[in-house]
């Protein structure tokens, strides 16, 4: 898995591991983070089977998100290597809201009412304090309702 | 058995047993308070997870070593400066949609 630390230091391109900006640095950001380092394995697990079943990118953004939050969450998933074969769900936990983002080829086999369902449930699963089962949750349903390609 | 013998056994032994336990509950517990709990602030760094194109594709490492962060950095930062030279700059359509319609969905807790 692939992890990007976001901070506010000012811009800088550097190699894109995943084709997202980003400078590659130690994992020790992502291992202080909210995230077990177990429950990191089993997020790793499950965007990797998301991706490899569906030929979809799947990917995951745990942090605040500036209003409009729909139009940043938007702007977050331009920014990955193939927007429309992308599916970015960003999840905010201080304003205790979910966006799931598809891209124009991704939507057309995730329609919006599968990604309610994943919204649903991911958020069933947040309310109850559970951040990475929720996402882990989200990550298979998506993956399963796109179906195998 | 003495009285001192009975002491020891029956106060003493509970007692460091006790003691043990909350010190291994307490050694343990060192993430305790770090996860997120609904309604208490969130404070940690933004993150973002991709797969990784290595592991996509089928290579099978040791989670260990492979996992790698990316300081996505910048997309925060990057995000209010390139709205500006969007507009600006000669390809504003561009700048306004950047790729093709998206779907999804949105919820709260």
């Amino acid at each position: 898995m692939t992890a990007g630390e976001l901070d506010q230091a000012g811009p800088k391109q550097s190699g894109p591991v995943t084709g997202s900006h980003g400078s590659v640095t130690g994992h020790s950001e992502v291992l202080d983070g909210p995230f077990t380092t177990r429950q990191l394995l089993r997020l790793d697990e499950a965007l990797r089977l998301a991706d490899r079943s569906t030929s979809l990118t799947f990917s995951v953004y745990v942090g605040e998100l500036d209003e409009p939050v729909r139009a940043h969450a938007e702007k977050l998933h331009g920014q990955l290597a193939d927007p429309d074969r992308s599916v970015l769900l960003a999840v905010s936990p201080n304003q205790r809201l979910l966006e799931i983002v598809t891209g124009a080829e991704a939507r057309k086999r995730l329609p919006d009412r599968d990604a309610k369902l994943a919204a649903l449930s991911m958020a069933a699963a947040f309310g109850g304090g559970d951040l990475a089962g929720g996402i882990v949750t989200g990550v298979a349903q998506l993956a399963d309702h796109a179906g195998r390609r | 058995m003495s009285v001192l013998e009975t002491v020891l056994i029956f106060v003493g032994v509970p007692a460091a047993v006790v003691a043990v336990v909350t010190g291994l509950v307490y050694a343990s517990g060192s993430r305790r308070g770090r996860r997120y709990r609904p309604g208490r602030p969130f404070e940690f760094t933004p993150v973002w997870f991709l797969s990784s194109q290595a592991q996509a594709s089928g290579v099978d490492h040791s989670a260990g070593e492979d996992r790698r962060a990316v300081t996505g950095t910048a997309e925060r930062a990057a995000l209010p400066a390139r709205t500006p030279a969007g507009e600006d700059g000669p390809e504003p359509a561009v700048a306004a949609a950047p790729h093709g319609a998206t779907g999804g969905a949105s919820d709260r807790w």
